[in-house]
C-alpha cells in the first residue's frame, strides 16, 4: 500500500516537472517571437526618412525619427528592450533546465514586468503622436502632418504594431512564469 | 538544525529526491513530517507579512491614481481674455490622449478598489495559491493599461511645453499654464502608481514561491 502510494506520488511529480519544463520551453519560444518584433519594430521606425520632392530656397522639407523626441525615446525603448530580451534568452534556458529554480524565476518576473513598462510608455507616447499626425488637433492648432509626409506616416504607424505584439508576449511570459512558479 | 537539513536534501536533486521518497516510510515519517509542518508555519509567517505589505501598497496605489484621474478630469483654464466668436479655454475633452487618460484612471481605480477584498484573502490566507496568481496576472495586465495612459499623456504634455518647429505644433503651455501644471501633476501622478504596480508584482512573485 505504501510502496504503490509512493509510485503515485513519484508518477505525479515526474508529470509535473514535465508541465514545468513544457512551460519553460514556451517562455524560451516567446521570448525569440518578441525579440523579433521589438527589434523590428525599431528598425522600421530607425530607418524613417522621407523628403518631400519639392524645397524652397531655405530649408528642404524632411521627416525623420529624430524629428519628435517621442520617436527617438521609442527607437532607444524598443532597443533595450530587444536587448534584454536576448539577455534573458540564456536565463530561459537554465530554467529549461531547472525547473526548480525558484530565485531567479522571481527576478525574471520582476524584470520582465519592468521592462513591459518601459515598452508600453514608448509604445503608447508614439501612439499618441501618431494619432495627432493623423488627425492632428483643432483646439491646439496641431496640423496633421500625415497628409504631407504620407510614407513617413505609414512606416510609423507599422512599427508601432510590432511594438504592441511585444507587450501582448510579455505579458504571456509574466503569466507563464507566475504559472511555472506556482506549481511545485 | 534538523529543519535546515530537511530543506538542503530535498533541495539537492531530482535523483536524490527519488531516493528519499522511496526511503521515507521506512524511515518513519513523524519527525518529517514534524520538520515540514515547522517550516511552512515559518514560511506562512512570511507570506502574510508579504500580504500585508501588498494591502498597504494597494491602498497608496488607489490614492495616486484617484489623484491623477481627478487631476486630469478637474483641469480646466479659461483665459481671461476672449474675441467675438469664441472663448480661449481648455479642458482635458479637448485632447483625446486626456480623454483616454481619464477614462484608462478610473478603471484602473476601480480594478484596485475591487482587488482589496482579494488582498485581505491573501492575508487570510497565506497559503492559497489562486487568489495570489489572480492578483499577479490582473496586476500585470492593468500595468499595461496604466503605463500606456501615462505614457501617452507624457508625450502629449511634453509636447505642450516644448512644442515642435519641424512639425510646426505650438507649444500651448506658454498659454494655458495653469491646464499645464495640473496635467503635468496628474501624470507624474500615473507614474507614481506604475512603480506601486511594479512593486506589487513582485511582491506577489516572492509569496507564490513554494518554501
Amino acid at each position: 500500500m505504501k510502496a504503490g502510494a509512493v509510485e503515485l506520488g513519484h508518477a505525479s511529480k515526474v508529470t509535473q516537472r514535465g508541465v514545468n519544463r513544457g512551460m519553460s520551453i514556451l517562455d524560451l519560444f516567446l521570448r525569440i517571437i518578441a525579440i523579433i518584433a521589438t527589434l523590428g519594430s525599431a528598425i522600421a521606425m530607425g530607418t524613417t526618412n522621407e523628403t518631400l520632392p519639392f524645397f524652397t530656397q531655405f530649408v528642404r522639407f524632411r521627416a525623420k525619427y529624430s524629428d519628435l523626441p517621442t520617436f527617438t525615446f521609442f527607437v532607444v525603448a524598443n532597443a533595450i528592450v530587444s536587448a534584454y530580451l536576448v539577455l534573458s534568452l540564456g536565463m530561459s534556458i537554465f530554467h529549461i533546465m531547472r525547473s526548480r529554480a525558484q530565485a531567479s524565476r522571481i527576478a525574471l518576473i520582476f524584470f520582465d514586468a519592468a521592462m513591459m513598462a518601459l515598452l508600453t510608455a514608448g509604445a503608447s507616447a508614439s501612439a499618441a503622436i501618431v494619432y495627432l499626425a493623423h488627425k492632428g488637433n483643432t483646439k491646439t492648432n496641431w496640423f496633421p502632418i500625415c497628409q504631407q509626409y504620407d510614407s513617413f506616416c505609414h512606416r510609423t504607424s507599422g512599427s508601432l504594431v510590432g511594438s504592441f505584439i511585444g507587450i501582448i508576449f510579455f505579458i504571456l511570459l509574466v503569466l507563464l512564469s507566475a504559472l511555472a512558479l506556482s506549481r511545485r | 538544525m534538523e529543519k535546515s537539513q530537511e530543506s538542503t536534501t530535498i533541495e539537492m536533486g531530482e535523483s536524490s529526491k527519488l531516493e528519499r521518497k522511496g526511503k521515507a516510510p521506512l524511515l518513519g515519517s513523524t519527525p518529517a513530517i514534524a520538520a515540514v509542518v515547522g517550516h511552512n508555519k515559518g514560511g506562512g509567517k512570511n507570506k502574510k507579512g508579504i500580504a500585508i505589505v501588498d494591502l498597504i501598497l494597494r491602498i497608496a496605489a488607489v490614492a495616486t491614481s484617484i489623484g491623477a484621474a481627478v487631476g486630469m478630469g478637474t483641469a480646466g483654464e479659461t483665459l481671461p481674455f476672449f474675441t467675438q466668436f469664441f472663448q480661449f479655454e481648455a479642458g482635458y475633452d479637448d485632447l483625446p490622449t486626456f480623454t483616454f487618460f481619464v477614462v484608462a484612471m478610473s478603471i484602473v481605480v476601480g480594478y484596485l478598489v475591487l482587488s482589496i477584498p482579494f488582498s485581505i484573502v491573501c492575508i487570510a490566507r497565506s497559503h492559497a495559491v489562486v487568489p495570489r496568481l489572480l492578483l499577479i496576472i490582473f496586476d500585470t495586465a492593468f500595468v499595461t493599461l496604466t503605463t500606456a495612459a501615462a505614457g501617452a499623456s507624457a508625450a502629449i504634455v511634453y509636447l505642450a511645453h516644448n512644442g515642435n518647429q519641424d512639425a510646426n505644433w505650438l507649444a500651448f503651455c506658454n498659454q494655458f499654464g495653469d491646464f499645464c501644471q495640473t496635467t503635468s501633476g496628474a501624470v507624474v501622478a500615473a507614474f507614481v502608481t506604475v512603480v506601486i504596480f511594479l512593486l506589487m508584482v513582485l511582491l506577489s512573485a516572492i509569496a507564490l514561491k513554494r518554501h
